[in-house]
């Protein structure tokens, strides 16, 4: 590794994790979360890069050498469909084989009578939830995987051994990823570890939207139960894959939990209880989260505002991100508010107009890091991730 | 298949090795490897499905 490249990620680093102690570094981060578009800047189809992680790295890594990045994440792309179709996952529509190659893969919800897990199973989940996940949730989202009153198969014993091995082979990847990134650019791998929200989890992966909406009305104790049950296995989840140097925040992708996709009172009855103790347990350990608040999650700042001063990142994507400084800015990082509508169809003029008046707005006093509100896709235009960029860089240094 | 006898899972474990020393002849060495062992590639397939529920 070059000195100057190592210098280049010391200084990185600092100015990344100043940031997100909510301080004032030397200038303002940039850490753009970058998916499909890595592969349009690097030559790459959709299919390729969420087919084959190498090319997905390789695009990622051209991207953080020729862009002056603080942060990225490996592969922002993430869903490696190698490894889910070799499990037989029935979730997903892949690019280049449910739909076209030039298109990012999309998940795929199933209808509310093949929900992935049943109204009266419940039980179940709340009782073993491990248990109840290998012996009835991965049967069903499986084309592969047999239940456990059918035999066995050769397909079945296949999708265990080629899906533990796949995910065990880009697992170990990211370290390298991490290695290369570091030693090639200079680049900081952005996050560590993975959380989603009990609440969340149930809607996405087992009940569906509808069904879960649905149990909010007609079994609400179950639904809490089952919350209950999962927070110490996501916790744990998160604390296993949280960066062990306490740098760089586990990733918290938020969904559905918030107005209007379920009512005030199912948040606070719900979403909110069932994840604020993971948060703090979290944060005992020393580990920042990043909230990223996919959506408009400002009619909840009051609650997120509960949470200890630097516990939490928080990502603004569609919400007003001046309202959201002036009521929880005091206490965390923000990131985002760059609109994703100028970085696909606006003129780098109107991007570095966008990014001014959101620095402006929120950057004064540090504590804040240049994101667009969503992750980037293959609409987005290399000349204005440019601008953004450039803008940043001259007009961001404090 | 046989169905999976009722067990306490914690977080972290899929079996326990509670659960699978029954299964073990009396052991003659260091236990102690045995367990952690167990416990540590036991902990994977516990990886394994919670991160196909997570990330995947």
């Amino acid at each position: 590794m070059g000195t100057d490249t190592e210098q280049l990620y010391q200084a990185r680093m600092k100015r990344y994790v100043t940031a997100m102690r909510n301080g004032k570094p030397d200038m303002i981060p940039i850490r753009p979360f970058v998916a499909e578009f890595t592969a349009k800047y690097a030559g790459y189809t959709c299919q390729e890069v969420t087919h084959d992680y190498d090319k997905a790295f390789a695009a990622a890594r051209k991207c953080a050498a020729e862009f002056d990045w603080d942060a990225v994440v490996g592969n922002m792309v993430y869903v490696w469909t190698g490894l889910t179709e070799a499990i037989g996952t029935r979730y997903y529509a892949v690019p280049g084989i449910h739909i076209s190659a030039n298109t990012g893969f999309q998940y795929l919800e199933p209808s509310e009578e093949n929900a992935f897990m049943k109204a009266e199973e419940y039980d179940q989940l709340i009782e073993d939830p491990t248990g109840f996940l290998f012996n009835v949730w991965l049967p069903r989202i499986s084309r592969d995987v047999s239940a456990m009153d059918e035999p066995t198969s050769m397909r079945n014993n296949l999708s265990f051994l080629k899906g533990g091995m796949a995910m065990l082979s880009y697992f170990n990847a990211f370290g390298a990823q991490a290695a290369l990134l570091r030693s090639e650019s200079g680049t900081v791998s952005a996050i560590s570890g993975i959380l989603k929200a009990p609440l969340d989890i149930i809607a996405d992966k087992m009940r569906g939207y509808l069904g879960l909406v649905n149990d909010l009305m007609e079994r609400p104790k179950k639904v809490m139960a089952a919350c209950e049950a999962l927070i110490p296995h996501l916790t744990h989840v998160a604390l296993s894959g949280a960066d062990p140097d306490k740098n760089v925040p586990i990733g918290f992708w938020m969904h559905r939990g918030c107005v209007p996709f379920v009512t005030m009172e199912h948040f606070h009855k719900f979403y909110w209880p069932t994840l604020k103790p993971i948060i703090e347990e979290i944060w005992s350990h020393g580990h920042q989260v990043l909230f990223y608040a996919e959506g408009n999650w400002n009619a909840h700042l009051d609650s997120f505002a509960e949470l200890p001063a630097g516990s939490i990142v928080y990502h603004v994507d569609k919400a007003d991100i001046f309202e959201t400084h002036k009521k929880i800015g005091h206490k965390f990082c923000l990131s985002g508010g760059i609109s994703n509508t100028l970085l696909s169809f606006g003129t780098p003029q109107e991007v570095r107009q966008c990014c001014k008046k959101v620095i402006d707005g929120v950057a004064r006093d540090g504590g804040y890091i240049l994101d667009a509100e969503a992750i980037m896709q293959d609409d987005t235009n290399v000349e204005n991730i440019r601008a953004m960029t450039e803008f940043t860089r001259e007009y961001g240094a404090y | 298949m046989a169905e999976e006898k009722k067990i306490l899972r914690k977080p972290g474990v899929c079996i326990p090795w509670e659960e699978k020393v029954k299964e073990l002849p009396t052991i003659l060495g260091d236990e102690e490897i045995v367990r952690k062992k167990w416990e540590d590639i036991d902990a994977l397939g516990y990886v394994y499905i919670w991160q196909c529920l997570l990330s995947f």
